[in-house]
């Protein structure tokens, strides 16, 4: 019923091969883009700033690294490394006096550079071991952070990004930071769509597949590893330098430690490996799930109907997230992505039962 | 009723409880407490809100101050910063005027914005040791010895009591984080003025493996054995330190070392072990007297009552001690309703206040956010902390000319 394809006739290449060939999709997605673009306009500076600007930063973070896990499956457990290698770049050549832009450059630049490097482990190693390549990349970045001063910032490790301008306009100003945020993420969502679709995606998804294969039949792995290791990277460096600049405002190196690695690993994972809307979804999960469930445990025993100690009020939120993590996986092991998937095709065929794939 | 009177009523309800409300912020004064519960800084989060909670009970017990009773917001805030900014926001939106968060990595992701919003942050024992420079962070209000001071007073203490300074060898041995490298640079320039001798050991974060650092320790012989670290890392670290043959007298400690961590140590393993302490531990004073009966016996109490005169506990005391003292001054010369600009003011009023004598002699001006830098060494007698010197600041020359070159390098890019 809602996605209605009865009635619809393309006539022409061009009609079929479109992102949404379905209209009701395109509505969707129209509906959604002008709901985030007049986001500003109804949203409390609390929801704006502290919820929907992180989880788009996050989600186009989450979309970089999909493409190098999902698309090209490529494990990456030092992610976090990668964007404070573009965060910590981009402020270092904004202060060093560069225009904003070609700092956010140069950051995914010097990012995509450090990245490829230890992505060359990949062109040796696969899976478990490609993971310990890239724990290393984890540790070594946050060491070298902490412990050199003229990138660190100094004994407090704690660096201010720079007043700076995008385009003429202030990176001071609140709503600038949020639709530069948003334009960010929906530059790489377009980008993320349209990769599966050329030569470079289907070169990474056949080595993903089996390199070897990919090889036999023509796909150069040693080439496209480290393609793939390139431009996630240097993705990864811009978002972390997104995230500097538009939400933190201030970096350390706690900000990008094996935790915030893992935790875009679970923003792929539970999203969906390579799927877009999983990023989104994903992304959205594992980061804001913690605060509205520390936020409902709290009402809740504010409203007394929770009378325990402030020790157990705090771990509640994550027992429920953990399980919550859990089931979802139980429930669906392909991710969020594929729940929604599900329901579309559902959706797609309704009142009938069975979908025409 | 028709519906006309219906919509009549249902406004009316709704002007009220908006008045209401409106009447309420005059009269209460909000503070958001936000701890990490769950992550790293488990060690003493819960008894620090705890202090807190139960003094703020008092003050609501004994009428508030000028009739304005304090309502608090406990969060966990993970020691993830995205959740600070989002607890600080939603705290901020309600109306708080006081914000704590105890971590060091959320209070340094909120300094930018409490500038902006001019809403003040608390970063006692925790946060950037540079924050006590008020002209560059008017908001930030360390108002304790921040780690700076109190490894000036325990050299100090050495210098005074133990022999002297001259020639000594001092190990320190420190989590490798910004936190454990801290107090580095200053006594290195402490070291070359006072002529003795510092090598610093690293062990990895979180620190629960440190026997390559200590072994290193050992062969070094030092006079005198600093440990920086916090929570579990410190245990270990005391653990490793005794086993390796260091006489525990000779191990000085940065202020997080409590009752709860010699009894996970064991309470006779270390004896003689010294700390820097900011506040006294033990319940033997008459602000906790009041706390115990008026709170705890009570049953207002939130949490064990068995904690209560803990460093933790009386730390949180302290932060509320101090504060309430800053809204104290603030109400009385601003009047209501509280905001940052006026609670800010009341901070930089507070002179040589002690709280009963609860505290050494607090005084925060406009310059000095720190209060005065001052600081005491405390022994372990395998029941309880006793203090083994006076209040006192030490080499605080050196430690504004560090915060404020630090200091400096912050306001740079503005």
């Amino acid at each position: 019923m809602f996605y209605r394809q009865s009635g619809i006739y393309h006539t022409r290449y061009e009609a079929t091969r479109r992102l949404w060939p379905i209209p009701f999709e395109r509505w969707q997605v129209g509906v959604i883009l002008l709901l985030v673009l007049a986001a500003p306009f109804y949203l409390s500076a609390l929801y704006l700033q502290s919820y929907l600007l992180p989880w788009l930063i996050w989600s186009a973070a989450t979309l970089s690294l999909t493409l190098l896990m999902g698309v090209a499956g490529q494990l990456h457990f030092g992610y976090a490394a990668v964007m404070a290698i573009g965060a910590y770049s981009a402020i270092h050549l904004v202060r060093f006096g560069l225009p904003f832009e070609f700092a956010f450059l140069g950051a995914g630049l010097i990012a995509a550079l450090i990245g490829c490097l230890f992505g060359a482990a990949a062109l040796r190693v696969k899976g478990l071991y490609l993971v310990m390549a890239t724990l290393a990349m984890q540790y070594l970045v946050d060491w070298l952070i902490i412990n050199v001063p003229a990138i660190s910032g100094g004994a407090h490790a704690t660096l201010q990004a720079p007043s700076a301008r995008i385009l003429f306009f202030s990176l001071e100003n609140d709503l600038v930071r949020y639709y530069f945020a948003l334009a960010w993420a929906v530059l790489l969502t377009v980008f993320l769509l349209n990769v599966k679709r050329t030569s470079f995606g289907r070169a990474l998804v056949a080595i993903r597949d089996k390199d070897y294969a990919a090889s036999v039949i023509g796909v150069n792995p040693f080439r496209y590893k480290l393609l793939a290791f390139f431009t996630s990277s240097f993705l990864g460096g811009m978002s972390g330098a997104v995230l500097a600049f538009c939400f933190y405002r201030a970096v350390t190196p706690e900000q990008f430690s094996f935790n915030v690695s893992t935790q875009l690993v679970a923003m792929v994972l539970v999203g969906g490996l390579g799927s877009v809307i999983g990023a989104f979804l994903g992304a959205g999960f594992v980061l804001l799930a913690p605060m509205i469930l520390t936020n409902i445990v709290a009402m809740l025993s504010d409203f007394g109907w929770l009378n325990v100690s402030v020790n157990l009020l705090s771990h509640l939120p994550l027992m429920i997230y953990g399980a919550l993590i859990l089931g979802f996986l139980l429930a669906e092991p392909l991710g969020l992505a594929k729940i929604y998937d599900n329901i579309r095709n559902y959706f797609l065929v309704w009142p009938f039962k069975h979908s025409r794939r | 009723m028709t519906k006309r009177t219906k919509l009549v009523r249902f406004t009316a309800a709704l002007a009220a409880v908006c008045l209401t409300a409106v009447a309420q912020a005059q009269e209460v004064i909000k503070f958001a407490l936000n701890h990490d519960f769950t992550k790293v800084y488990t060690f003493g989060a819960v008894e620090f809100s705890q202090g807190q909670r139960d003094y703020l009970t008092l003050l609501n017990e004994e009428g508030g101050i000028r009739g304005h009773r304090f309502e608090v917001f406990v969060r966990d805030h993970g020691n993830e910063p995205q959740r600070g900014i989002e607890l600080y926001t939603r705290a901020r939106d309600e109306g708080a005027v006081y914000f704590m968060f105890l971590s060091t990595p959320v209070a340094n992701a909120l300094i930018p914005r409490v500038l902006q919003d001019r809403m003040v942050l608390g970063t006692p024992l925790h946060g950037r040791g540079d924050a006590i420079v008020g002209e560059v962070f008017p908001y930030v209000f360390p108002m304790m010895a921040t780690y700076w001071s109190q490894a000036t007073r325990l050299l100090q203490y050495i210098d005074d009591a133990q022999g002297g300074l001259k020639g000594k060898k001092i190990a320190f041995v420190h989590i490798d984080s910004p936190f454990g490298r801290d107090p580095i640079p200053l006594m290195q320039k402490l070291a070359a003025q006072k002529s003795f001798e510092l090598r610093t050991f690293a062990y990895p974060s979180p620190g629960n493996e440190q026997s390559a650092a200590w072994s290193d320790v050992r062969r070094y012989r030092p006079d005198f054995v600093f440990i920086w670290g916090a929570g579990n890392s410190q245990i270990v670290s005391v653990r490793e330190a005794v086993r390796n043959g260091i006489d525990p007298a000779k191990i000085l400690s940065v202020v997080w070392l409590a009752e709860t961590d010699m009894k996970n140590l064991g309470e006779s393993t270390a004896i003689g072990i010294k700390r820097a302490e900011v506040v006294p531990s033990g319940r033997n004073h008459p602000i906790l007297q009041r706390i115990l009966q008026k709170v705890v016996t009570a049953g207002k109490g939130v949490g064990d009552p068995a904690v209560v005169g803990n460093t933790y506990y009386n730390m949180g005391v302290a932060d509320m001690l101090i504060t309430t003292e800053a809204v104290r001054l603030a109400l009385d010369k601003f009047g209501p309703p509280l905001t940052g600009d006026k609670l800010k003011a009341g901070f930089e009023m507070i002179r040589n206040f002690d709280a009963e004598g609860f505290l050494p002699p607090v005084t925060i001006t406009e310059q000095d956010h720190q209060g005065g830098g001052y600081a005491r060494v405390s022994q372990w007698d395998g029941k309880a902390w006793v203090p083994v010197s006076d209040w006192a600041a030490s080499y605080q020359d050196l430690v504004w000319e560090e915060a404020r070159a630090s200091a400096a390098k912050f306001q740079q890019p503005q």
